[in-house]
């Protein structure tokens, strides 16, 4: 079992979502013990693929860029004019998202079985959950661009499925729709690119593409445009500005499923692309550019509208929107290494803050801040977690988010300029202000809801045992990027020296860098706790400090509403022209309009046939005539 | 594919034929008997078209199955083998005939519960059914033109009896229009048939045949918009839309899904293969009034409130599709146009299932009355989302493959085009998800509480439709074999 086998991870659960789909009304528990079954076998298997491709890469040459596993014929016109090949490919990228996919799949399958106990759909919910791994385990071993997007758009129809999962309420069902359609935005410009791709290289295979750019066989403007609409998808997906609105509606969804699909790794899918092409974008630096400001506006920008939010996973998503942006920034300056780092520690921590709300929300029934305080003794394990996981994410040297966080600054110093790195590392203690915000708001101070700090408990251990071992993996992920830990593990060095483009990076540890990096994250929960020190009152006075900016974040900058304006009126308005186009010159004139001057002609001409023998004597009289003038003339 | 599988090509014409005779002698009050004879002919016609779909050999480029009988040879203007009734099979009418079965099966099924002069409802949907599959293995000119008319007049009786909302109006718009186009498509193949100058209307004579190319270039058009007005193509589709609301369920989906599509096929058949310096002329125009009916279709379905109109001008946009494939004059975006006539066809069919199963119990469809039907009728619901996500290019369904062929073939020739085709998918993914989070889901209107979930057979008929639906999603190959292939050999100029 190895490699080539990678294709039975996603294989077991979509067989596993078949199943669970048809028949789960008559299986016991609706068949939750089949999909956490599937993905134990996934994992397996998956541990099997790694090790093959650790000895792959243990002897003989260092390929960096893997092998491709296997290969299945689906498409083929005019004998390989045309082709589209199910094919796989393993590499260093692949390894770490294939590791993450399973570990926070399995923990929110776990937790699922507490959280969603009791649910209506309850056999349906866990269905889908598998039909998400399946894609998402696709688009992460797909050696074939159309294969991405086949699983891309897999993907996008499990976050739909799931963000409307409670569609009865009109929120959910908007919800789902605006995830839909605004990353259906993006996927047009993805095809386009696939397309453009394939027009010029001739194929759909991702290292034939790379190789065919690398020899420099597109043009450099073709390309460039090519990569922009290949990007579009990426901005979708990953929720960047300005397709970023999509994602805190998507809270509308179970807890669990924002941990997974919205946190962890659906939104990823717009970075590992960017990453899996970067050899492609590396031939066309204006591209580059355009991946780091787009990048380095949304972190910022999502950062500050997290500041204001009062929902507490919509701070969350407001969170994982920026933390997104940051990977971008790294991939905008070509660090692919410190993008996937920052992947790979993100979803532990971000899984796990999530599950936290869960465990919240499950508590509560509440999931606005201001009912929320003091839960703390009500939910010690729940509380505990969450702060690990807030100060991973905040940057605390020595949890996984420091590291991560601290590579792409460092790259930004190196490789971008100063006002890059000036902006990131705002953001970074911006990150660090809402985080504390979020975690005082919610487990410390008095509760201010008293009807749901009463009814709160800790909750059940099949919920509190994923969050013990995320919280783990938030603390100890980060040291990956260690030479002696990746050697432990089994691979020839730390997360950078194994996932790169030209060259392995070797980790270097900056003490004066990680110091003032440190100091900014203190400092930004310093401020934080000054300012929410466990006060409700303290947080009406951050309200009314400057109302303006107070209500242009609150409402995320107007673009949720700009767009709206868009559809109402430019979109719906022109589809009414044309609807009434077609009624009234379509339908009305041309048609029906042709039928009725039939008619009208042959009202009018009826009354030629009077029945008055005088009237068709002068009628051939007249015509004899004017016959006899025609022979005159022409002879 | 053997030479005795004519016999079974002449049988897919002939036992709709024949059931429809036989069902004159069956009294109107054994509806036991219509019942069991229209299920069994509609069984044998679905299993005899898988068989000769997967028996047709994908590598061949030419006829297969090819059977003549000569009807009238050597007397007044015709010469040797002048009328025959010749049957035989290629790579695009192959996936036509599977079609017409899946169709004909489903649409049985769900008029079963027709109660109003049932027996005479399906003796002219069975001489529909014989038209359709008469004009898919035809080669031969005259019987071509005959059967294309007998699948067309029957429309008029069974919108004009049995349908709904309009129904006269409905008819009669569409009765004059496909009339009209006729007598352009006849004057068509007089043309052909006189200039080539064999006197004969053998298709695969006259596909060897000499044309002027000027003679090409004026008759093209002709061929083009007399089949195209059956295809919907913009801007002589308006009895789409109205004829569709107007129809009764299955009629509706034999409709769309097979009718339109002889419209598509009598363009490759009339205008490509026999006219193809035509067609190369014209491609350019094609291109035009396709991506225009896309974009205007799908633009215009965002404006639609009643769910067959939505479904009307859904299938304007997506037939749009199709005349842009043709245009493109590529393998790539030709196979799209065929495979698209191909998925078009079953999810289209699917839509029209689910509004009859709707409609027949509210007799209401306007899209803004309902809402969270998915409570009431679960199953009813999903079916419906299968078919819109087909509609909507969703990979891994029908449309998607088909769409895919369409939007890189249509890249090749025109880029622009080919971006405004991607986007148009965008737009019709808003038309669907608006409809599904109005109607389907939120709060469930209290109204419908009394509605039922669709019956058994509707819910058969649309597991075939959407199991079609998947298959050619899943596993393209079979249909984009016989496709490709034919196309590739059979048309003059075509690049690959």
């Amino acid at each position: 079992m190895g490699m080539e086998q990678v294709g039975l991870l996603p294989a077991i659960l979509a067989g596993a979502f078949v199943v669970v789909a048809l028949f789960n009304a008559f299986l016991p528990r609706r068949g939750d013990w089949l999909v956490i079954l599937a993905m134990l076998a996934v994992i397996v298997i998956g541990f099997l693929v790694i090790k093959d491709f650790q000895t792959y890469f243990h002897d003989g040459e260092f390929m960096p860029r893997g092998e491709n596993a296997y290969s299945f014929e689906w498409v083929n016109i005019g004998d390989g004019l045309f082709v589209i090949d199910f094919s796989t490919w393993v590499d260093s990228i692949t390894v770490v998202m294939i590791t993450v996919v399973s570990i926070v799949a399995l923990m929110v399958m776990v937790y699922s079985v507490g959280y969603m106990h009791g649910e209506q759909r309850y056999g349906w919910y866990y269905a889908v959950l598998a039909l998400f791994t399946a894609a998402m385990l696709t688009l992460v071993i797909s050696g074939n661009l159309l294969i991405t997007y086949f699983a891309w758009e897999g993907v996008g129809l499990a976050s739909f499925l799931l963000i409307g999962f409670y569609w009865e309420r009109q929120s959910a069902a908007e919800a789902a729709k605006k995830a839909f359609i605004t990353t259906r935005i993006g996927d047009v410009g993805f095809l386009i690119g696939i397309i453009l791709l394939w027009r010029e290289a001739g194929t759909f295979d991702i290292q034939q593409i790379i190789h065919f750019a690398e020899e420099g066989g597109f043009g450099e403007t073709y390309l460039t445009v090519t990569m922009l609409f290949l990007f579009m998808g990426a901005v979708g997906k990953s929720a960047q500005f300005p397709l970023h609105v999509w994602l805190p509606d998507a809270m509308e969804g179970p807890t669990p499923v924002s941990a997974l699909i919205h946190a962890a790794t659906m939104v990823v899918a717009g970075v590992y692309l960017v990453a899996r092409m970067m050899p492609v974008f590396d031939q066309v630096l204006i591209a580059r550019d355009v991946v780091l400001y787009t990048g380095l506006i949304t972190a910022a920008m999502a950062a500050t509208m997290g500041l204001v939010a009062s929902d507490i996973k919509r701070v969350l998503a407001f969170s994982t929107v920026s933390q997104l942006g940051f990977m971008f920034v790294a991939l905008g300056l070509g660090s692919v290494s410190a993008a996937m780092f920052h992947l790979f520690t993100h979803a532990f921590f971000k899984a796990l803050l999530f599950l936290g709300s869960g465990s919240v929300i499950h508590a509560t029934e509440r999931q606005e801040v201001e009912y929320l305080g003091g839960l703390r003794k009500k939910q010690p394990i729940t509380a505990a977690t969450f702060i690990i996981g807030s100060l991973a994410l905040a940057g605390i040297i020595p949890l996984a988010g420091f590291w991560s966080k601290d590579e792409i600054l460092h790259t930004s110093l190196n490789e971008g300029s100063l006002p890059v790195y000036v902006v990131l590392a705002t953001t970074a203690v911006l990150t660090a202000i809402y985080t504390t915000r979020l975690v005082l708001l919610t487990f410390f101070g008095e509760p201010r809801d008293h009807h749901a700090y009463d009814h709160a408990h800790e909750s059940p251990r099949i919920m509190t045992m994923p969050l013990l071992i995320l919280s783990v993996l938030a603390v100890v992920a980060g040291f990956v990027v260690f030479t002696p830990v990746g050697k432990a593990l089994g691979f020839s060095g730390g997360i950078t020296e194994l996932v790169f483009v030209e060259e392995p990076e070797k980790f270097h540890f900056d003490g004066a860098f990680a110091l003032g990096a440190t100091l900014s994250a203190l400092f930004g929960i310093g401020i934080g706790l000054a300012y929410w020190w466990g006060r409700a009152e303290r947080a009406e006075r951050a309200r009314s400090w400057a109302p303006e900016l107070h209500a242009l974040l609150v409402n995320r900058y107007y673009m949720d509403d700009l767009y709206q304006a868009i559809i109402n009126r430019v979109v719906l308005g022109a589809a009414a022209v044309i609807a009434l186009f077609d009624k009234r010159v379509v339908n009305e004139s041309g048609i029906d309009g042709g039928a009725q001057s039939v008619s009208w002609f042959g009202f009018r001409l009826k009354f030629l046939q009077t029945g008055k023998i005088p009237n068709y004597a002068l009628a051939m009289a007249v015509g004899v005539v004017a016959l006899a003038l025609v022979a005159f003339r022409t002879s | 594919m053997s030479s005795n599988d004519g016999y079974l090509l002449l049988a897919l014409f002939l036992i709709p034929l024949g059931t429809a005779v036989l069902l004159m002698f069956v009294p109107s009050r054994e509806r036991g008997a219509i019942i069991a004879l229209t299920g069994a002919a509609s069984f044998v016609l679905f299993v005899l078209s898988v068989y000769l779909f997967s028996r047709f050999d994908y590598e061949g480029a030419q006829f297969q199955g090819v059977k003549a009988w000569t009807w009238m040879e050597n007397i007044g203007f015709l010469g040797e083998k002048g009328i025959q009734l010749k049957v035989g099979l290629d790579g695009i009418a192959a996936p036509m005939v599977l079609l017409t079965g899946i169709i004909t099966m489903a649409g049985t099924w769900v008029s079963w519960k027709i109660q109003h002069r049932t027996k005479d409802f399906f003796i002219l949907l069975y001489v529909l059914v014989a038209g359709v599959y008469g004009t898919f293995v035809m080669l031969d000119l005259f019987f071509f033109f005959l059967l294309y008319e007998t699948a067309v007049l029957p429309m008029y009786l069974l919108i004009a009896v049995w349908g709904s909302t309009r129904k006269e109006y409905g008819a009669m718009k569409l009765m004059m229009m496909l009339v009209a186009a006729s007598i352009l498509i006849f004057t068509g193949i007089f043309a052909i048939f006189s200039e080539a100058g064999l006197a004969s209307f053998d298709l695969t004579r006259l596909f060897g045949a000499h044309y002027d190319p000027t003679m090409q270039k004026i008759f093209f058009p002709m061929i083009a918009i007399g089949c195209g007005t059956l295809g919907g193509m913009f801007p002589f589709h308006a009895w789409s839309p109205d004829g569709h609301a107007a129809a009764p369920t299955a009629v509706s989906m034999l409709h769309a899904g097979v009718l339109m599509k002889l419209g598509a096929f009598g363009i490759i058949r009339l205008g490509f293969q026999i006219l193809p310096e035509g067609a190369a002329f014209w491609a350019p125009g094609l291109i035009t009034v396709g991506i225009t009916a896309a974009l205007y279709g799908a633009i215009s379905a965002l404006r639609q409130t009643d769910l067959k109109l939505m479904s009307g001008f859904s299938s304007v946009s997506h037939m749009g599709y199709v005349f842009m494939g043709l245009g493109t004059l590529n393998v790539v975006g030709m196979s799209g146009a065929v495979l698209q006539m191909f998925a078009h066809g079953v999810m289209t069919a699917l839509f029209f299932l689910l509004i009859g199963g709707l409609y027949d119990q509210s007799h209401n469809r306007d899209i803004p009355n309902f809402s969270g039907m998915a409570k009431q009728m679960p199953i009813w619901s999903i079916f419906f989302i299968i078919g819109g996500m087909a509609s909507l290019g969703l990979p891994g369904l029908s449309g998607f493959v088909a769409e895919l062929h369409i939007f890189v073939g249509t890249f090749r020739a025109y880029p622009i085009v080919g971006g405004l085709a991607v986007l148009t998918a965008a737009i019709t993914a808003t038309y669907l998800l608006r409809m599904f989070s109005q109607a389907f889901f939120g709060e469930m209107n209290p109204r419908w509480s009394g509605l039922k979930e669709i019956t058994w057979t509707e819910r058969a008929g649309a597991t075939v439709l959407v199991l079609s639906i998947l298959a050619l999603g899943l596993w393209p190959s079979p249909w984009v074999d016989r496709i490709s292939t034919t196309l590739a050999h059979t048309i003059p100029g075509v690049s690959l």
